[in-house]
């Protein structure tokens, strides 16, 4: 207030403000003219008239800045609500469970207890006394229960199907010798697909959609696993077949045995299995004896036949007959002291393919054989393998700590699973001391990892975890059962059952944690989004009044009902009505409470709204493209093929602007208007050609975004595109100015100079990060890596610290000149003109509140080009081009001043369009970490997660920067004196611009707010869908993200920056 | 959804005056057969389906000829020649055509005896003939006739399918192969779209304006025009679906959207609550996109 005060005593005096006031005199001295008529008259008049025009002129400006700010608020409120209605969802949807990174060690028991016996000297095992001293496990992939098990052919209806029967040495050794072998359902946790069972069978943890931990971008398990375990304890470790293995255990293995096949030639149905054979069958002659200890064998047949054929075909049952010999020959080859696992990591559906959560798709089959005769039941009825997969199945999971038991190994940090019952019973299914002793050991552990997990989410110590008490009750049963000498059976059982309850509790909690979506919260965030779509609507479209008048009442009631809501959402949570955290409930209530406020504000008043219906081709045009894309986001294809549905739509808003031009009555409006929609067109599809193929696109598509599509630098020919850019760009720019003939002032300087500099500097960057790359200069890698990081660092500087002064300082890019006699008549000059004696020409005088605001466009274009790659860089000089060819569109087809929804509409398009020529794709492994990397040397918060923003949605954020120019481009310049209004309060043209603005930024916002609802929607309801994690998922996170980031962009930058151009364009041209 | 790749070529005139909507020849063969021939291309196209899908360059080179012909009898028989449309020949349409556009009906009635200032205008001679004497009136029309389909073979040939075809490019057909599919798909399109336009209106600039803008008011021949390239934009909306069907394969669904739009255009360009109406891209009352 004081600081107003202040300015309002300053112009008094001096009739404008201290900088105009120093300028104009300065600039126009330079150029040996005299003092222009248009503002020494407008000096003078001020001066004359004294205060009243003055504190006029002065409460305009006022009343600019106040409104404006208003604005910002308004658009503040809608990024809170958006990204209330985000948490919400996520919270729900986003399954995450936490990596723990501890590591289970042999010399740690998982309880303090001293009376424990298992531990014995090295070779008998650590935990536990050892079973095995080797294993051979072999999975077979895809192996489905049903294969294994006879199916008579006149049991019930069902036929006995070409698969079926055909693998019958699992089920007989089963049968025939008990205390050797047992065969059992295997349940895969979804989603079942090779990864994450590997990851399921080896950690013994359930897969969720995030693991947070430290690794997020690799493939690599960082968790304590079987493999690390058996690696840890000096095993000699071979792998054969699946080369997933490799990409999950870098290192792990024994480099000279070991013989990964590629694994995605599902075409290919013996290559990995014949290799397997080849590699495998030697290690068992008993002179290799010595050189493994264990062996994981991966065969793909049986998948690839499913995937290739199906389960119902000849090739199905080949495969399985030959898996048949193969697990022959194993048992007729191994020793005794050798343990024989064969599996399936999951099932396949009648399709014979997998990766969702049926029933057929997640029932494998276990069986483990040994000659050692360990191996009981200990019930008389569970003597046969089940019937069906439905009956005494085990969890996948359970692998880990049977496994690991078995072979005298501590058990995994992270496991869940528990012992496998049939492995530990003994040969007479008495074995009551052993089963008890490792479901303790188990239990242990879990008790352990449960702590720690709870520990690190900083939440109470078992708050999530009821289970507890079913722990204690059996360890207390344990040490009644130690006391007393002898034990007996029954009640060793009962302790038994109970340490598996308290397993199988925890089991069930931990699927509840991160496999279950909380569905109330979902809709909570869905519900909180969709509202702020409607009421987005219709105070972007719906309104007919000026949005400014409108800012006070819906602030007031916005803030009193989020108020009023948090305080509810305080107090219910406080007395235990809702069961949610303080916090939660605060910000959903009051978003609530936000959302009841704005409704009540927008559409109490009646006869200021209309309904939000488009009323020419354009609007509907707008709806068309926004509409119809966010119902294509519920199929996986057109998410997939998103790229090329953005250019379809482009071109097709190119021909009907290229067609409504043809119909404009000037000629130079058709054949600007014709000549621009070309180009527009053609830019686009010029920028198409720079791909980053997503794997769902293949075959379709070949990546072109870098030197080949199997490698991440660029070719180098790559390296002449920032060169070229430097040629040409600001050239462009300045072509575009110059139709307006606004190439003056400050835009002749930045955009001749200073952007072109900086693109230079930029392109010298990239030339150098080539030479690194290929190592075509004899500097040495820090050396080049300083001098890249200074310049880097130099070209920010110059587009954001530099730019952004420039942007706020600068005049408007107008020339004056002053001529004694009338010349032009149709040369447009400043009303406040004395008539008769001369003319004032003002050059650039028909654009300038849009060449005056593009420089900030030029700023953020020059820093979003230093962080792409170079063929990012050549599709952000395209968008700019396309960006000013859009705009001249809107001109020539009178939609600027008409507040057509089509202008912010098609620019989000582009943004988004080209979000997908600058190498990035809605997957997250297309995020490219490394440009943070482009000016920094070492990680620095928050400047990387920044950089990378920059650099993932550059395109968005650009389009979202020039976003105010859709109703600033060539905007005739009305000042108050010439729109009096009749009545006695002035009407402030300042201010219908500041209405359009933001009509404009909440259309635009409007776009990526629906098609982030419309995500949201989809992969909230396609949760269960088998292309969940690899296709919806990923959208729906893009779609937040790029929401939250168009959203501060335009509350902070964009609407932001129309304060100081309008400033600055106010300051020379009066109010 | 014309296209506008060269619109600069278009010279306004001074005092452009636009013909009227052309209406089907009042005969009752051309009646008869104006109502049938949008069946017959459906027809032939769903005889071809399978062909079309099993072998799309071999099908769509074949079917050229036939579509050609197809279109040409079509012409001939049931529209009137470039430069003959003239209110008294379609009397019967002038009448039922809606208010909005008599003005511009009588405009160019006073007008068109006066047209010279366009250069070329094939039929022309008929249609002075016409208006001269009646005695060499059918022979001149034949003449004209042969004249105007002739010239719109070949406009349809040499430059309307090279506009098609660098119309898919731009909207995303692959550039670089696939480059005989584009280009027989955009031959296609342009015997169904352009053969009427520029048999009726030749190569007067006042009309090809118009249809440059999406201006013409609407008749058979517009509508079938318009109806081709919308429907050649909707055929390609099942192109990335993940069916995995042989007809999912460009250009088929285009080609196929291409002819449904045919199709419906002609019919609801002929129809009487259309006829003559133009399409409205930012006025205050016009709100369909087509048709």
């Amino acid at each position: 207030m004081e600081s107003s005060l202040d300015s309002a005593n300053l112009t008094g005096m001096d009739s404008s403000s201290p900088i105009a006031s120093q300028s104009p005199p300065a600039q126009l001295d330079s150029r040996n003219a005299p003092i222009p008529k248009a503002l020494a008259a407008m000096q003078s008049k001020t001066r004359q008239r004294g205060t009243i025009q003055d504190s006029l002129t002065n409460g305009l400006e006022r009343e600019f800045k106040f409104k404006h700010l208003g604005l910002l608020g308004v658009l503040g409120w809608l990024l809170l609500l958006h990204v209330a209605g985000i948490f919400f969802f996520t919270k729900g949807f986003l399954l995450t469970r936490m990596v723990l990174e501890n590591k289970s060690s042999c010399e740690v028991l998982p309880f303090d207890d001293p009376s424990h016996l298992g531990v014995g000297g090295e070779n008998n095992g650590c935990w536990h006394q050892k079973t095995f001293d080797k294993a051979i496990v072999i999975i077979i992939d895809a192996l489905r229960y049903d294969f294994t098990v006879p199916v008579a052919p006149n049991e019930a209806s069902d036929m006995a199907h070409l698969y079926h029967n055909n693998i019958p040495v699992l089920y007989e050794t089963a049968v025939n010798s008990p205390d050797k072998a047992f065969l059992l359902p295997f349940i895969a946790d979804p989603p079942t697909t090779t990864l994450q069972r590997l990851k399921g069978l080896t950690t013994g943890t359930l897969p969720t959609f995030i693991d947070a931990g430290s690794n997020f971008a690799g493939t690599a398990i960082d968790e304590d696993n079987l493999v690390a375990q058996l690696r840890a304890a000096g095993k000699n470790l071979v792998q054969l077949g699946d080369d997933t293995w490799q990409a999950l255990f870098p290192g792990y293995f024994d480099a000279n045995l070991t013989r990964p096949f590629d694994s995605f030639n599902v075409w290919d149905l013996h290559t990995v299995d014949n290799g397997v054979n080849e590699h495998l069958f030697p290690l068992l002659h008993p002179q290799n004896l010595t050189r493994w200890d264990v062996i994981f064998g991966h065969y793909l047949g049986v998948d690839h036949a499913g995937h290739r054929y199906g389960p119902n075909h000849p090739a199905m049952g080949a495969k399985l007959k030959q898996m048949d010999e193969v697990i022959r020959d194993l048992i007729a080859k191994v020793d005794d002291d050798t343990l024989l696992v064969v599996m399936g990591d999951h099932g396949m559906d009648s399709k014979g393919d997998h990766g969702g959560e049926s029933d057929d798709e997640v029932n494998a089959a276990l069986w483990m054989y040994s000659k050692k005769g360990v191996f009981g039941r200990t019930n008389p009825e569970t003597v046969l393998p089940p019937n069906s997969a439905r009956d005494r199945f085990v969890p996948q999971i359970d692998l880990v700590p049977t496994l690991s038991l078995l072979l005298g190994m501590p058990i995994p940090f992270n496991n869940l699973g528990s012992p496998i019952e049939e492995a530990f019973a003994g040969a007479g299914g008495k074995d009551w001391n052993n089963l008890v002793a490792v479901n303790r050991l188990t239990s242990a552990q879990i008790k352990r990892y449960q702590h720690e997990y709870a520990k690190s989410r900083g939440a109470g110590d078992g708050q999530e975890f009821q289970s507890l008490g079913l722990l204690e009750n059996a360890e207390d049963g344990w040490h009644t059962l130690s006391k007393s000498s002898k034990a007996k059976s029954a009640a060793l059982h009962s302790v038994y059952e109970s340490y598996r309850q308290y397993q199988r509790h925890t089991l069930d909690i931990c699927r509840g944690l991160w496999a279950k979506f909380d569905v109330p919260s979902m809709f909570q965030g869905i519900g909180i989004l969709f509202a702020a779509i409607v009421l987005l609507v219709f105070y972007a479209r719906g309104l007919r009044t000026n949005r400014t008048e409108l800012t006070n009442s819906l602030l007031c009631s916005v803030g009193i009902g989020s108020g009023l809501g948090g305080a509810t959402g305080l107090c219910l949570s406080f007395a235990n009505v809702v069961d949610m955290q303080a916090l939660e409930s605060l910000a959903l209530l009051a978003a609530v409470g936000s959302i009841i406020g704005g409704s009540w504000s927008i559409f109490k008043p009646v006869g200021r709204l209309v309904l939000p219906l488009p009323d020419s081709l354009w609007g509907w045009l707008a709806v068309l493209f926004t509409v119809s894309q966010s119902i294509g986001f519920a199929s996986n294809s057109y998410t997939i093929w998103e790229d090329e549905i953005l250019l379809f739509f482009l071109t097709t808003f190119g021909v009907v602007s290229g067609v409504s031009s043809m119909r404009q009555k000037s000629t130079a409006d058709r054949v600007l208007g014709a000549y621009h929609s070309i180009l527009f067109i053609l830019l686009g599809r010029i920028a198409s050609f720079s791909r980053l193929c997503r794997e769902e696109q293949m075959p379709f598509c070949r990546s072109t975004y870098y030197s080949s599509a199997t490698s991440s630098t660029s070719a180098p020919w790559q390296l002449a595109i920032p060169f070229i850019l430097t040629l040409m760009l600001p050239g462009v720019v300045r072509s575009f100015y110059a139709g307006s003939k606004s190439y003056e002032g400050a835009a002749s300087l930045w955009i001749g100079i200073g952007f072109r500099l900086g693109l230079f500097v930029t392109s010298f960057f990239w030339l150098l990060e080539g030479a690194d790359d290929g190592e075509w200069l004899p500097l040495s890698k820090e050396t080049l890596k300083m001098v890249r990081v200074f310049l880097a660092q130099l070209v920010l500087a110059l587009a954001f610290a530099a730019g952004t002064t420039a942007f706020i300082y600068s005049k408007p890019c107008v020339s004056v000149n002053v001529t004694p006699a009338s010349s032009e008549p149709d040369s447009r000059s400043t009303p406040a003109q004395q008539p008769g004696r001369t003319t004032v020409t003002i050059l650039g005088f028909g654009n300038v509140h849009g060449t005056r605001f593009f420089l900030l466009a030029v700023n953020f274009c020059l820093g979003i080009v230093l962080m792409q790659k170079p063929m990012g860089q050549g599709a952000i000089g395209l968008l700019l081009w396309q960006i000013l060819s859009l705009l001249e569109i809107l001109d020539t087809n009178r939609l600027v001043m008409s507040n057509s929804a089509i202008g912010p509409i098609v620019l989000a398009l582009l943004g988004s369009f080209h979000f997908f020529k600058t190498g990035h794709q809605a997957v997250l492994s297309s995020i490219q970490w490394e440009t943070s990397f482009i000016p920094l040397s070492t990680v620095k918060y928050p400047w990387s997660p920044i950089l990378v923003v920059l650099n993932t949605f550059g395109p968005q954020i650009l389009t979202t920067v020039a976003v105010p120019l859709t109703v600033l481009w060539k905007r005739p310049l009305q000042l108050q004196g010439q729109s009096k209004s009749t009545t006695g309060k002035p009407s402030n043209p300042a201010i219908a611009l500041l209405s359009d603005v933001v009509q404009a930024a909440c259309t635009y916002m409007l776009y990526f707010a629906t098609v982030n609802l419309a995500t949201t929607m989809w992969a909230g309801h396609l949760r269960r869908h088998l292309m969940l994690y690899r296709i919806f998922s990923p959208r729906f996170m893009m779609g937040a993200a790029v929401l939250g980031v168009v959203d501060i962009v335009l509350v902070f930058v964009a609407v932001a920056g129309v304060r100081f151009s309008t400033l600055s364009v106010g300051e020379i041209f009066g109010w | 959804m014309s296209s506008p790749t060269s619109p600069t070529s278009q010279q306004p005139p001074p005092a452009p005056k636009s013909p009227p909507p052309a209406s089907i020849l009042s005969t009752p063969l051309a009646k008869t057969y104006a109502t049938i021939h949008p069946f017959l291309l459906l027809t032939l196209l769903a005889i071809r389906f399978n062909a079309l899908v099993s072998s799309p360059v071999d099908t769509l080179l074949r079917d050229l000829l036939p579509l050609a012909a197809l279109q040409l009898a079509y012409v001939v028989i049931c529209l009137p020649p470039a430069g003959t449309i003239d209110p008294g020949t379609t009397a019967e349409s002038t009448t039922t055509t809606p208010t909005p556009t008599d003005e511009k009906e009588k405009e160019k009635k006073s007008s068109s005896s006066s047209a010279g200032g366009i250069v070329l205008r094939p039929g022309k001679r008929g249609y002075r003939r016409k208006a001269h004497g009646a005695s060499s009136g059918a022979r001149g029309a034949i003449m004209a006739k042969v004249a105007a389909s002739l010239l719109s073979l070949a406009l349809t040939t040499l430059l309307a399918t090279p506009v098609l075809a660098v119309c898919l490019v731009l909207f995303g057909a692959p550039l670089t192969t696939h480059h005989l599919e584009t280009v027989l798909c955009a031959a296609h399109m342009a015997l169904l779209a352009a053969t009427g336009l520029v048999y009726v209106y030749g190569v007067d600039g006042a009309a090809w304006k118009e249809v440059w803008g999406v201006l013409r008011p609407a008749d058979a021949v517009w509508g079938a025009a318009l109806g081709t390239c919308v429907g050649a934009w909707f055929g390609a909306v099942p192109i990335p679906l993940d069916w995995d069907r042989p007809w999912q394969a460009y250009p088929i669904t285009i080609l196929i959207g291409a002819y449904i739009g045919y199709f419906v255009g002609s019919f609801v360009g002929r129809s009487s609550c259309v006829f003559g109406k133009r399409i409205v891209i930012d006025a205050n009352e016009g709100e369909n996109k087509d048709e």
